[in-house]
């Protein structure tokens, strides 16, 4: 699919800020199934933009406006074209032992440190297991939207996997989250994935909708072929199943803080107002139709 | 063993002068020293803050024992050089860690290891350091096992410190007890100020010769404040706050009654986690942000470098000697401590068996916080252990104990007891690596007792090396000789032109 992509953030202050300083992570990445063929960002009041990628790989736009103001923009255009993931490895629970998977899977698998024990991980751990890694995956990204309720407001985005089960509700970070933690404790290793995701029914319909940033997961799994290469799986818990091309990744990492698409901060007044939108378009409908012609 | 005196209780050859004007000095005349040398530091604020099990803090006067410890000069010699050596070669290893990870690529240190270090460091991942330097003062920890063979405890390069307790004791006792001295070439000590403040103008990213340093301090509550004054005081530089500096275009800068000044040089004395809320802790507000963003645009020079906590950490210790060996090619000169990680289940089961007689650290500790020494444990304390380790054992590493040397120590009846002691001396890695001589002496106050940290009511000795037969010394640098080198002038020429040609042929058949 090709997609346009349009996220603007608009600030608010109380009174006048400075020393704004902003770190941006909002670039399509470069992917086997994806590419980003354009791309701009641009900010008002105007500010000298530095980029660097990374210790994940993502890349990082950072910028600062020092001299007071009270409205922020940061108005970020992209152009991607996403294509359906190969299907995934089906390898069995003991793929997760070879050296070829541990060496893949890195700091992924290792336990979430900063996560406190939590009541209920267990019995959600021992009842969410299926006969392979990859039914596993899948098995989750059905049970979690079935057990917890999608609402907003109902988590904050410092949350921890401890308030979703508490509250029975969060968004889809926290869904992502959950799901990160379950896997590891499978032996699975998983990442936190940012991104866009087109939201509509990939046959048609709208060509242009308003959504939002999205959070999913990426899985390792095993090969199913003996000694074969282990794969990330793209996979979004939020919406009951695996990723397709409608999903734009921007970057991964351990869960939300490594991979934030903006975190900033301001010397100033508390009070902010922020109204942020993402509007996705997709470019290929009209192709796609005299392709099939 | 006792460092001064024989197993049969005579005095060594080289502690006799001093065990004979300790006891002319006598009862009394020491006595009388303990009560003026209480009385100078309380004046001072030479204090420490004291943090028991249940968290309650006192400060007291840092206690400074008035038995000095002694080092002869080939001694020192080993250590120096072995220290040198270790840093070095822990500096290269945080540098591989943030860039190439070639220790992991030769399988040497395992990569999931470093990732699950606390201390490692993710925003500063690909940063270059100017100078190449992040290691920049360092505080080893030293002990002598039971046939005196010196080892390294544990590695200190992230804040390390006590060096202000080092210059202060030295001080003190010239004051207190000058008859001492009187029949030994002590080497000095006093210059450390002006090697740190050389150091930290070397690695100034600065094109003029006049690099501006400012010491960091998180301010009067931190447990070390005497010592951040102290180096500000001693090095003639700004002593500043978080809310003293600003990042503005990426660069550092201080706030003065003259407006904004740029800062080229910070030597910060607290954690990673609280010097960039943008690059680390997001929940914090603390710090100077963008911090980090001038430093990866090479605009300010951090010492230490953040992420050195990578390199200190107690499960990593155990590969310092594999560093040593691929980084520089060369044997290890100081041992480690036989140390046990507890990831793998056959050490794991080797360990639980024997917890009675080894040392349990836990790795994201510092400060003696949470050590079990196994012979000293009650029995009940060891079953917790045994749990605890199951549970966790990545959380947790297991060492050999090492029964530490002893220093005769004065006593509160006035006669001497031997202690156990440590030794941290100070190494500044800038243009090279200085290490001054001696360092700080820990001692721990109570018999049999192997805890020398301050923090749990540990004292120290001044620690003199002998003169005799030393290497010659670098020159000691003044105050006018620690301007950083100036840049090159511009007699070299007019501009060249600098390419090259793409000239690969076809294959040759």
């Amino acid at each position: 699919m090709h997609f346009t992509i349009r996220y603007l953030s608009e600030y608010r202050y109380g009174g006048p800020v400075t020393d704004n300083l902003n770190a941006l992570r909002v670039r399509p990445a470069a992917t086997l199934c994806q590419q980003c063929d354009e791309f701009q960002t641009r900010i008002a009041p105007e500010a000298r933009m530095t980029r660097h990628l990374d210790y994940f790989g993502t890349e990082v736009q950072e910028f600062a406006v020092v001299a007071p103001h009270d409205e922020l923009t940061i108005d970020v255009r992209a152009r991607a074209i996403t294509r359906a993931p190969s299907p995934p490895p089906d390898g069995t629970w003991g793929g997760l032992q070879s050296r070829a998977y541990l060496d893949a899977a890195g700091e992924y698998v290792l336990p979430w440190k900063d996560q406190p024990a939590t009541p209920g991980l267990d019995q959600l751990q021992e009842r969410i297991r299926a006969e392979s890694p990859l039914q596993t995956l899948r098995l989750l990204c059905q049970e979690i939207p079935q057990r917890f309720e999608y609402r907003r407001g109902a988590t904050y985005v410092s949350s921890d996997v401890g308030h979703l089960l508490e509250t029975g509700a969060g968004v889809c970070q926290d869904f992502a989250h959950l799901a990160i933690v379950l896997l590891r404790r499978h032996g699975i290793a998983a990442r936190y994935v940012s991104g866009y995701l087109w939201a509509a029914s990939t046959d048609g319909g709208a060509k242009s909708m308003e959504v939002d940033t999205h959070a999913w997961l990426e899985a390792l799994l095993p090969s199913a072929e003996p000694g074969g290469e282990p794969g990330w799986v793209s996979a979004d818990p939020t919406n009951s199943g695996l990723a397709d091309e409608s999903y734009v990744k921007i970057g991964h990492g351990r869960f939300y803080s490594d991979v934030p698409p903006v975190k900033g901060i301001y010397r100033g007044t508390a009070r902010s107002e922020l109204s942020a939108t993402v509007t996705m378009a997709r470019l290929d409908l009209a192709d796609s139709a005299l392709a099939a012609a | 063993m006792d460092e001064l005196f024989e197993p049969d209780g005579t005095p060594r050859a080289v502690a006799r002068p001093l065990v004979d004007a300790l006891e002319r000095l006598g009862h009394d005349g020491l006595m009388d020293a303990g009560r003026r040398r209480d009385a100078i530091f309380v004046a001072q604020a030479i204090t420490f803050e004291t943090t028991g099990e249940g968290g309650a803090t006192h400060e007291r006067p840092f206690p400074l024992d008035l038995v000095p410890r002694i080092l002869a000069a080939s001694e020192w010699d080993s250590i120096k050089h072995g220290l040198a050596q270790r840093i070095r070669a822990l500096n290269h290893f945080v540098d591989d860690v943030y860039h190439g990870r070639e220790i992991v690529r030769q399988g040497l240190v395992p990569w999931r290891l470093v990732a699950s270090c606390p201390h490692f460091e993710r925003a500063v991942h690909d940063i270059h350091p100017p100078g190449g330097v992040y290691t920049h003062v360092a505080g080893c920890d030293l002990v002598r096992d039971r046939d005196g063979t010196w080892r390294v405890l544990e590695d200190n390069v992230r804040v390390p410190s006590g060096v202000s307790y080092v210059l202060e004791n030295r001080a003190a006792m010239a004051r207190l007890v000058p008859e001492l001295f009187a029949r030994y070439a002590v080497r000095p000590i006093e210059h450390y100020p002006q090697i740190l403040l050389r150091a930290l103008r070397a690695m100034a990213p600065s094109a003029a010769s006049d690099a501006t340093v400012v010491v960091w301090t998180p301010g009067p509550a931190n447990p070390a404040y005497f010592e951040h004054a102290f180096l500000a005081r001693q090095m003639g530089v700004e002593l500043v706050e978080a809310s003293d500096l600003v990042v503005r275009d990426d660069m550092l800068y201080l706030r003065t009654t003259r407006g904004l000044e740029r800062a080229h040089t910070v030597y910060r004395r607290l954690d990673d986690a609280f010097i960039d809320p943008l690059a680390f802790r997001p929940d914090s507000l603390l710090g100077v942000p963008g911090l980090i963003r001038a430093y990866r645009a090479g605009n300010v020079a951090i010492a230490n470098a953040p992420g050195t906590g990578v390199a200190d950490d107690k499960a990593i210790y155990r590969f310092v000697p594999e560093m040593i060996r691929f980084y520089l090619s060369e044997e290890p000169i100081l041992q480690n401590v036989e140390t046990y990680l507890l990831s793998d289940p056959e050490v794991l089961e080797h360990v639980l068996e024997h917890l009675d007689t080894l040392v349990i650290k836990p790795t994201g500790e510092s400060g003696g916080r949470g050590v079990m020494i196994g012979p000293d444990a009650e029995e009940s304390e060891i079953v917790r252990m045994r749990g605890v380790l199951t549970a966790e054992p990545d959380r947790w590493i297991a060492q050999d104990l090492v029964e530490l040397s002893t220093v005769p120590t004065l006593g509160s009846d006035g006669a001497l007891h031997p202690r156990h002691v440590d030794l941290r001396p100070f190494a500044v890695f800038g243009e090279r690596v200085d290490i001054i001589p001696g360092g700080l002496t820990r001692v721990a106050l109570e018999e049999g007792s192997l805890i020398v940290n301050s923090s749990r009511g540990g004292g120290s000795k001044d620690t003199w090396v002998l003169a005799d037969g030393v290497e010659p010394e670098a020159p000691v640098p003044t105050l006018a000789d620690t301007a950083a080198p100036e840049l090159p002038d511009l007699r070299f020429g007019q501009w060249n032109d600098q390419q090259q040609q793409q000239q690969q042929q076809g294959p040759s058949d």
